[in-house]
């Protein structure tokens, strides 16, 4: 601070000569002074127009959750009334089959899979699907959908079909030749009921044409397909159907 | 109605004029009287039904999944959609019924989580097998237990033939040392014993047992009931008709008696063992020299560790088989049940170790199963006295559970379990041990019974006092330990209610844990007042700072002096110690947290997500019905199916619930 305080002291020693290096801040404070002596405008509140209505929301106050799954003892029950009321192994029994088609491992190997707790590795229930479990929707679904069709579309029987009141998931009979829109409209709703519980014409609008579009091209597939499947193209087509109900997220969800 | 009004009306307009002037008068009455009604009977008649929306159907398929426990059918869909279907009703006649109840079951035991992932390993009921060669040269099974008391010094406490008359070092669960040789016919005849055991008779207590499983003399045999292959053949894979028993073990008599040997120095280190066996013959305990002669319960682990004249029972029912000499397995029954006991999904070989635990778990679930069927106050979960067992569990309750006793309390005079948590003497005397599938009711299991704080199936899932306690506060008052923000400072306090740090949780969780003193740790013994008292003059600290022997296995030498011990875990309320489990349960339902953690644990569930602040309004309602309804269950699901809440409880709303799914 004692050599600053000199060399202030030195520069002011320089006399007339400083002045126009200072004539900026001059003027600069002469006009400040200027404004000063003005007093502020001020600007008055003025009420403004009201807004214009454009719409009225209510507040959605409802707890925000996470989908529910369904319980794994809800799934697997509905999937053993699905697969004609049988027991677990009676059902592991069947969906195996003999026919080498390795449809269906065991149910101990899908149990932990499918979201059961483990009380006794204190294991708690899987209440969000994950990556594994998909799979093993995806699995369970095909067999089931395979096996169904093979009863009750008579893909087993020599194209014999028990009688209706036999048949658990396609409770319907095949229409000789192409299946329209309308056709398949009335099935699929039969279907739609089954997996998910409510009529199609309630689904969003563009679900049965989706579905429709599934089967014909499912079905168009299957009559190109060399070797031939053990389906008929129809018997695929609706296999086809049954996979993507059964694995719907509306099917798992509740 | 309106017509009854201008009946009642005209009925009072006769020709009189008075009558005529103040008829008006009553008409105007008659209206203001009959308004009210003609609303409410407005109001009571049946709206016209409007076409089902999505959110019906799902309202309904969520009841189907909660109450039916599956998705509804076709058929339920359709009798849905009739016009006279009253969902009120439909709900009433479905709060019953198998499903309903497994949904309550559900509940509880995701909370309690009441299956073993443990082994039941009982000294006095284990039955070893080990191969030797028999006299003509072919292999045989003989069973055994692991410290069996023989009078024989060669044998005393080890396998019935000796090393030098087998060839072999025979221990339980050991690899065997050395090389068999052929036992002569005249040494198994002395040492064994032919037995038709219960696992193989249905007539097992018949003087010669013709029943035999597996063959048409055993008539309807019991579905669930199925040994394994290994219990069934002879090492040459003939079927078993008898088995080969060590003749100790093969006895039958109820009570034996303590046997001093005279043995109560240890042999010097190398000396030679008698018939060439590799540890020496147990000793002498102070209390067999004390008691040589005295009778004792043959079913009770004293008598393995006191009595050569005591064995397994008749047809060796007070004991469970292996097919090795590790333990082995012994039944078939399933590892996964989850939709009950009748719908296994596999059947597995077991070992012996799990033949009990696993009844043990079938037995708390029928317990809650009865709880949610019978429509029970609720709060029996935890004071009933009540329970069920089949041919297995009548078999653990009437002798195995025996068996755990005594070891240390044989110190304290206590050589059987004179107050079990189960008085045997309240088993059904009907079933059989092959009786898996036969269910019966117990109405009382004994005094100190308390829900299922006292089934085994809960003191082995919570081993020690502290977890018991805690099992308590969490799954019945909804509340969990949580530290508050505290430092642990070093301390050599053994009172954790006010160590610093320790003392926010345990001063709440010592005195819980305080109810189970009385029932020894991961075991199930109970320990009577008279002669445990909780504060024991009998035991002392010695010089030393230890308490010596039997005192220190059930005494804690933390909260004892040179004047005397305080029992384990009784330290934080010596009263709930004397209270027992029985206190506990009345207590913790006594408490007003109790019904509303029933009430936040169902509603929770039903409505498949957390309760919030934003439902207390509900919570308070439901609680009031629950309690109004002497907390009976039904009446709580049936309040929480008919809320707004559960109504609103589907997620997959038909309004932007789709997500854009195909």
């Amino acid at each position: 601070m004692t050599g600053r305080r000199s060399q202030e002291g030195g520069k002011a020693g320089r006399g007339i000569g400083c002045i126009p290096s200072r004539l900026p801040a001059f003027l600069f404070i002469l006009i400040l002074s200027g404004c000063a002596s003005r007093p502020p405008a001020r600007v008055p509140a003025v009420p403004g127009p009201p807004l214009a209505l454009r719409g009225v929301q209510a507040e959605d106050s409802a707890p925000k959750q996470d989908l529910r799954l369904v319980p794994p003892e809800v799934y697997m029950r509905t999937y053993l009334q699905l697969f004609g009321g049988l027991a677990p192994l009676e059902a592991q029994r069947r969906a195996r089959g003999k026919d080498g088609s390795a449809l269906f491992d065991r149910w101990d190997d899908y149990v932990s899979a499918l979201g059961f707790p483990d009380y006794r590795l204190d294991i708690p229930r899987q209440t969000q699907t994950n990556a594994l479990m998909v799979a093993t929707f995806e699995r369970l679904g095909v067999a089931l959908c395979d096996r169904a069709v093979e009863h009750d579309l008579g893909a087993t029987r020599g194209g014999r079909p028990p009688p209706m009141d036999q048949r658990v998931i396609f409770a319907f009979d095949l229409p000789r030749g192409a299946v329209d829109q309308n056709a398949f409209a009335e099935r699929f709703d039969v279907l739609h009921r089954t997996f998910l519980g409510y009529p199609a014409p309630l689904a969003p609008p563009e679900r049965t044409a989706r579905f429709y579009a599934l089967y014909r091209d499912i079905v168009a597939g299957h009559r190109k397909a060399d070797p031939r499947s053990r389906f008929t193209p129809e018997q695929a087509g609706w296999a086809a159907v049954c996979y993507g109900l059964v694995r719907h997220p509306e099917f798992h969800l509740y | 109605m309106i017509r009854g009004s201008s009946v009642f009306v005209s009925a009072l307009s006769p020709r009189s004029s008075v009558r005529r002037r103040i008829a008006p008068l009553f008409a105007l009455l008659a209206a203001v009287l009959l308004a009210p009604l003609l609303a409410l009977d407005a109001d009571s008649a049946p709206p016209p039904r409007a076409a089902r929306t999505v959110d019906d159907y799902r309202h309904f398929r969520t009841a189907a999944i909660d109450l039916l426990g599956r998705m509804p059918t076709r058929q339920e869909i359709a009798a849905f959609e009739r016009p006279d279907f009253d969902f009120d009703a439909w709900i009433d006649a479905h709060t019953t019924g198998p499903a309903y109840v497994e949904r309550l079951t559900r509940i509880y035991m995701d909370v309690l989580r009441l299956e073993p992932n443990l082994n039941f390993t009982n000294a006095t009921s284990q039955l070893y097998r080990h191969e030797v060669l028999g006299p003509d040269g072919k292999s045989l099974w003989i069973y055994y237990r692991e410290n069996q008391r023989r009078e024989r010094p060669e044998t005393d406490g080890e396998f019935c033939l000796s090393p030098d008359e087998t060839g072999v070092v025979i221990r339980a669960r050991q690899p065997d040392e050395g090389t068999p040789r052929r036992v002569t016919k005249k040494l198994l005849d002395e040492y064994t014993v032919l037995v038709e055991p219960w696992w193989l008779y249905r007539d097992y207590r018949a003087p010669k047992p013709q029943q035999l499983f597996g063959t048409d003399a055993w008539k309807d045999p019991d579905p669930e009931y199925e040994p394994v292959e290994g219990l069934l053949a002879d090492p040459d894979g003939k079927r078993v008709t008898a088995v080969r028993v060590c003749r100790e073990e093969a006895q039958t008599r109820d009570v034996g008696h303590v046997y001093a040997s005279g043995r109560v120095k240890a042999p010097p280190k190398d000396a030679k063992l008698p018939g060439g066996r590799v540890r020496p013959p147990p000793l002498d305990r102070p209390y067999a020299t004390q008691h040589q002669g005295q009778e004792v319960a043959c079913d009770t682990k004293t008598a393995l560790d006191y009595a050569p004249d005591c064995g397994c029972g008749v047809g060796l029912d007070r004991c469970i088989p292996g097919d090795s000499n590790s333990g082995g397995n012994a039944f078939y029954f399933p590892n996964h049940v989850p939709l009950g006991s009748a719908y296994p999904l596999d059947d597995a070989r077991q070992p012996q170790q799990r033949w009990f635990p696993y009844w043990w778990s079938r037995e708390a679930v029928r317990f809650l199963d009865d709880l949610f069927a019978e429509d029970r106050d609720f709060r029996e979960i935890l004071t009933g006295k009540q329970t069920f067992v089949n041919g297995p569990l009548a078999q653990f309750y009437r002798t195995i559970q025996r068996g755990h006793c005594c070891g240390p309390e044989a110190s304290f005079g206590m050589l059987e379990e004179s107050a079990p948590l189960f008085d045997p003497r309240n088993v059904p005397a009907d079933l059989e041990p092959q009786d898996v599938s036969t269910w019966k009711a117990v109405p009382d299991r004994g005094p100190h019974a308390a829900g299922i704080l006292t089934m085994p199936m809960f003191l082995e899932k919570y081993a020690s006092a502290r977890a018991r306690g805690a099992a308590l506060y969490n799954d019945f008052l909804c509340k969990s330990f949580i530290a508050h923000d505290q430092q642990l400072t070093p301390s050599t306090e053994p009172n954790l209610m006010v160590r610093p740090g320790c003392k926010t949780c345990h001063a709440t969780l010592e005195p819980l844990a305080a109810y189970f003193a009385r029932v020894e740790p991961a075991n199930f013994v109970f320990l009577p007042q008279e002669r445990f008292p909780v504060r024991s003059t009998r035991c002392r600290l010695d010089a030393k700072g230890r308490l010596r022997g039997a005192c220190n296995a059930l005494y804690d030498a933390a909260f004892s002096d040179a004047k005397g011990a305080t029992l384990r875990s009784a330290y934080g309320s010596p009263e709930h110690a004397d209270e027992t489990p029985v206190g506990a349960a009345r207590d913790i339902v006594a408490a007003p947290e109790f019904a509303q953690c029933a009430v936040q644990r169902v509603t929770s569930s039903f409505l498949g997500r957390p309760t919030t602040p934003d439902d207390e309004a509900l919570l308070t309602s439901l609680t009031s019905t629950f309690v109004r309804s002497g907390y009976r269950m039904r009446a709580l699901v049936r309040a929480v199916m008919r809320s707004d809440a559960y109504r609103k409880s589907n997620d997959d709303a038909s309004d932007g619930g789709t997500g854009g799914r195909p």
